[in-house]
């Protein structure tokens, strides 16, 4: 059997491989389609019929590959937010003392989101909603982006640019929403890159002030 | 009754129905339809006063905040103690006050968020009444001397915001009540206090 068996399994292996293939296609276009739509109709907005003639599929098709809406925004939610996490390490590298890597930090996230505001503005939207939040919450990536920030001030610790009382785990937590906060600005009142840069500029100094020694 | 006089009775109407089926029903599960028919109004002039739902809840809601910053206006000024202090008692006040209505002010943010057209609603986490209130509490603590004049006061009443938002997060995520957002504030509270704070009454509390 084992001189059967061998081509057997590599024309398996191909079939099985074409087929994750055209699967991870099929994902692909739903997930462009999915995108599309919420930035156009917010989270709400768009339905699964919708994204599933946007995709050019049945909508059977969509749930072959997707259980529910929010599982789709999920995945959106994840790819970004992954993707930007990176970028904020990689600005981060090039920071100068912690005002200027953490300004870095924020400026790489309002940079990121800045072409596509109308999927950030649905982020929020699931962010405050009670079902959906938590698993917003629970996203690594966003775990990593504080982990990311508190690394910066314990760095700072160590340098001497902060005293040892820094009390990193809340200020960590502070500046991050600092730097959420200003994302409403960038959605209600259009502000620019500059102007979300500036503010944030401002608000690192007044939560590093009460930590800085000398 | 003239023209505007009925439209203005019309709107009052649609308001308190909405306000009493939001409270007992939930947001998402009223529908206008039965907005119209508890205001004893058509459907049509719900349409009339309000473009969307969203609008109605959001004018619910921003009479409702009226309310409370009338009463901060009147409580902030009786207020003792340092600047720290007073901003505590004045979020413990607010999460209070929220806590009641929460499931609403949560279905309102989210909503604001969401992308309806035809529709002009904002969070209320930034308007100016809630920042106005802070400055003055602020602008106190320079007359008495724990505010450093030097520290841009917008900026520090920008990050209170950006905190107070988090913490409320919790009660959307954590279903915290109105004790356990308090606490967390008084911690961040504490921490941007240390960064407005004179440098010299700093280091003499170290």
């Amino acid at each position: 059997m084992k001189h059967v068996a061998t081509p057997i399994g590599e024309t398996k292996v191909k079939g099985l491989t074409r087929r994750a293939l055209a699967k991870q296609q099929t994902r692909a276009k739903v997930l462009a389609a999915a995108r599309r739509l919420f930035s156009e109709q917010g989270y709400e907005g768009a339905t699964i019929r919708d994204i599933a003639a946007a995709a050019g599929m049945s909508t059977g098709a969509v749930f072959a590959n997707f259980t529910d809406k929010s599982d789709l925004f999920r995945e959106i939610m994840i790819n970004d937010l992954d993707s930007l996490v990176q970028e904020m390490a990689d600005a981060a590298q090039k920071g100068r003392g912690l005002e200027d890597t953490l300004l870095r930090i924020f400026t790489a996230g309002y940079a990121f989101y800045k072409g596509q505001l109308p999927l950030a503005r649905a982020m929020f939207s699931i962010s405050w909603s009670p079902v959906e939040g938590k698993t917003v919450r629970s996203f690594q990536a966003v775990q990593k982006m504080v982990e990311l920030i508190s690394e910066q001030l314990s760095a700072a610790v160590e340098r001497g640019e902060l005293s040892q009382e820094a009390d990193i785990k809340l200020r960590s937590q502070m500046l991050f929403e600092a730097y959420l906060s200003n994302y409403p600005q960038a959605i209600f009142g259009g502000w620019s890159l500059d102007a979300l840069q500036n503010r944030a500029k401002d608000q690192i100094r007044i939560l590093l002030a009460g930590a800085k020694r000398g | 009754m003239s023209r505007t006089d009925r439209k203005e009775a019309t709107r009052r109407r649609v308001l308190d129905a909405a306000r009493e089926l939001f409270e007992t029903e939930g947001y998402d599960e009223t529908t206008v339809r039965a907005i119209a028919k508890r205001a004893e109004v058509s459907v049509g002039s719900v349409f009339t006063s309000f473009p969307t739902k969203l609008d109605i809840l959001s004018e619910v809601m921003g009479e409702r905040l009226d309310e409370l910053y009338d009463e901060l206006d009147r409580v902030g000024h009786q207020l003792r103690g340092s600047t720290a202090d007073r901003l505590r008692s004045l979020f413990a006040l607010f999460f209070a006050f929220e806590t009641r209505r929460k499931r609403l002010f949560l279905a309102h943010i989210a909503a604001t968020y969401d992308w309806r057209p035809g529709t002009d609603a904002r969070p209320f986490g930034r308007n100016e009444r809630i920042k106005q209130v802070i400055r003055d509490c602020l602008a106190r603590g320079v007359v008495a001397g724990d505010v450093d004049p030097t520290v841009d006061q917008e900026v520090v009443v920008d990050c209170l915001l950006a905190a107070y938002a988090w913490t409320y997060r919790l009660a959307a995520w954590e279903d915290a009540d109105a004790d356990a957002m308090s606490r967390a504030m008084d911690h961040q509270i504490g921490l941007l206090a240390k960064g407005f704070t004179p440098r010299a009454q700093v280091s003499a509390l170290i």
